[in-house]
């Protein structure tokens, strides 16, 4: 090994002194039954140097940059008679990964599940974590396994900040592209996230109208910002995500298709019921404007009975293409 | 670092290059992190304390790491994809299959509760499990497939008898790379769209090359700006009055788009296609005003 320049060398030498000491400090806490003091901290762990005020700071960061790795560390007083300098550790079970008993099938799901996340938003974790069920020493169990090709698109956001906030209860402030292209800044605390057919979606109390909305990830226009929740906030009781893409409980649109037609309309049919040359479908309306557009997709393979204000739009819809092209 | 020992503790002498390659650094910086390791141990820091890392030989083993041996546990974010993951797997499986699918829920459960995940994250996916595991037996025995497939310009289904050859992920959708010997040539198609499937023989790709077709030149002119259009026609600058410009290879999606759109868009040139848009829609409307 040798080094460009001394600046290069140092930097690697104070970059390797820094993880030492995180690493022996992560060691110690962890060894240790009872709270740790400070004081006992820097006598006895290696790389704490300098006068008092620099070590604090230097203990202060280093807890920082611990907790920033997901390591919880615990802060107490180890005897509870007396209210004096507060003590450290980390708690084994808190620290060791700890999924109960798990079998050879399970870790070869779970690599599967992780696999999907390749070259998507989350394959950086994903990797991580398939390093660390390599770490459990368990062998896997391929044989077994679904000839699946489960995968991810990307979602261009940042996941774990909506998960956070659903966790949190967090409002997320973005601006959004309506539907007549106008953009608007929306407030929600996101109780949902989901990905159907290639979209990404999450799903929020907006704070302005006090109701469950959707949004596409795709139609955010630049980040979101975090704010502070409110106080009192809970998930509406009947919120089920994924009654959110379902929609068994919304008003159904009666259409027939003609036979042998409208596959992706068909794909979102409830019901079918066949009448010859025509195939009598029900469709759960989630959004009536996307249900238009799919219907007059379709031409005239598609005749709307009800809901009466679906076919007063495709009236409508198709009495302005006739007076456009017409 | 951390996440180092666990790794060597249950792969003892494994090879310096597959460790690198394993944590995704170059050699010379995994033997900087094991120089480092190598320093660490509990406080007292003699020999006794320290972990014993053997890397001279190219073969990495230790022991004496009692209170690193175990992995870490997962952090929020690695559990939002592992549960993700396993919604994603869960929808495609194929039914009979209990056994996977309660593996499943149980490690969901398990890994929700750990990271105190909300339990509102679901994921879906939209192959069949049966044409998901025929595309693959296909590729890996260079058998040839017959498959129904649906074309959503055309809304038809057409059989077609394909030799697969790989399998790709574009714009979020996974594509089979296959030769179609009905139009001889090179198709991709998509996973999703595939109705069904079973194993067929397959003619060997023809050499002749195959009568391209050719793209149609459309224009359109924007009456109302609405997201819809925006994203349909893959434009961004929207405005009442704007023109612009775009070409398909189908004019099935030339129409279908326009009708989509609801009278949102005009449909300038190609005339035939706009005339055929004005007499299908008052068509389509005598039906509704009978």
């Amino acid at each position: 090994m040798f080094f460009q320049d001394a600046d290069a060398q140092q930097r690697v030498h104070t970059v390797s002194r820094k993880s030492e000491r995180l690493i022996n400090l992560t060691i110690a806490l962890l060894a240790t039954k009872r709270f740790i003091t400070k004081s006992e901290i820097f006598k006895t762990i290696e790389g704490y140097e300098g006068n008092a005020e620099s070590k604090e700071r230097m203990f202060e960061r280093d807890k920082d940059d611990l907790r920033s790795l997901g390591i919880e560390i615990e802060v107490g007083s180890f005897d509870p008679f007396f209210n004096d300098e507060a003590g450290y550790r980390i708690k084994q079970e808190r620290y060791q990964l700890d999924l109960g008993d798990i079998t050879p099938l399970e870790i070869s799901l779970l690599s599967l599940a992780a696999q999907a996340w390749q070259g998507a938003s989350l394959d950086d974790a994903a990797q991580r974590v398939l390093v660390k069920l390599s770490s459990l020493g368990i062998a896997v169990d391929e044989q077994n396994l679904p000839d699946t090709f489960p995968f991810f698109s990307e979602s261009g956001i940042d996941l774990p900040v909506i998960t956070r906030a659903i966790a949190e209860h967090q409002i997320l402030e973005f601006t959004y592209r309506n539907y007549d292209l106008s953009e608007e800044v929306r407030r929600i605390v996101p109780i949902g996230l989901s990905t159907r057919s290639t979209f990404w979606y999450f799903t929020g109390v907006d704070q302005g109208i006090e109701e469950i909305r959707t949004f596409r990830f795709d139609r955010v226009i630049g980040s979101f910002a975090v704010k502070k929740g409110p106080k009192d906030f809970e998930t509406p009781e009947n919120f089920d995500s994924k009654e959110v893409f379902d929609g068994q409980m919304n008003l159904q649109a009666v259409v027939d298709i003609r036979h042998g037609k409208g596959r992706s309309l068909r794909a979102l049919a409830s019901s079918t019921e066949s009448k010859g040359e025509w195939d009598q479908v029900q469709i759960p309306i989630l959004d009536m404007r996307t249900l238009a557009s799919l219907i007059l997709w379709h031409g005239e393979d598609v005749y709307v009975h009800s809901p009466i204000e679906l076919r007063e739009s495709i009236i409508e819809s198709l009495k302005e293409l006739v007076s456009v092209h017409g | 670092m951390l996440d180092l020992v666990p790794y060597i503790n249950t792969h003892q002498g494994i090879s310096l290059v597959e460790l690198s390659e394993v944590f995704e650094v170059s050699t010379e910086q995994m033997i900087n992190d094991l120089t480092t390791l190598w320093m660490c141990g509990l406080p007292g820091y003699t020999p006794l304390e320290l972990m014993d890392l053997d890397f001279e030989s190219g073969y990495v083993s230790i022991s004496n790491a009692p209170t690193l041996a175990k992995p870490r546990s997962i952090t929020h974010e690695e559990g939002v994809a592992l549960v993700l993951g396993l919604d994603v797997l869960r929808s495609a499986i194929p039914n009979q299959r209990d056994d996977l699918i309660d593996a499943i829920e149980s490690l969901s459960t398990r890994i929700t509760e750990l990271v105190n995940l909300p339990l509102a994250l679901t994921a879906s996916s939209d192959l069949s499990p049966e044409v998901t595991k025929l595309v693959k037996e296909a590729i890996s025995q260079r058998s040839g497939l017959k498959i129904s497939y649906h074309s959503l310009y055309k809304d038809e289904i057409s059989a077609r008898v394909v030799l697969p050859l790989e399998v790709l992920e574009n714009d979020g959708y996974l594509y089979l790379h296959a030769y179609c010997s009905t139009a001889k040539d090179f198709r991709h198609f998509r996973i999703d769209r595939i109705q069904s499937a079973e194993t067929a023989e397959v003619e060997k790709p023809s050499t002749a090359s195959p009568e391209k077709p050719e793209k149609l030149r459309f224009e359109v002119r924007v009456v109302r700006p609405t997201r819809d259009v925006a994203e349909r026609f893959a434009e961004s600058h929207l405005d009442a009055g704007t023109v612009f410009k775009g070409s398909s290879f189908s004019q099935q999606w030339i129409s279908r788009s326009v009708f989509a759109s609801g009278g949102a868009v005009e449909l300038l040139t190609p005339a035939v296609i706009r005339s055929e848009i004005a007499r299908r829609a008052k068509t389509i409307l005598n039906r509704y005003q009978r």
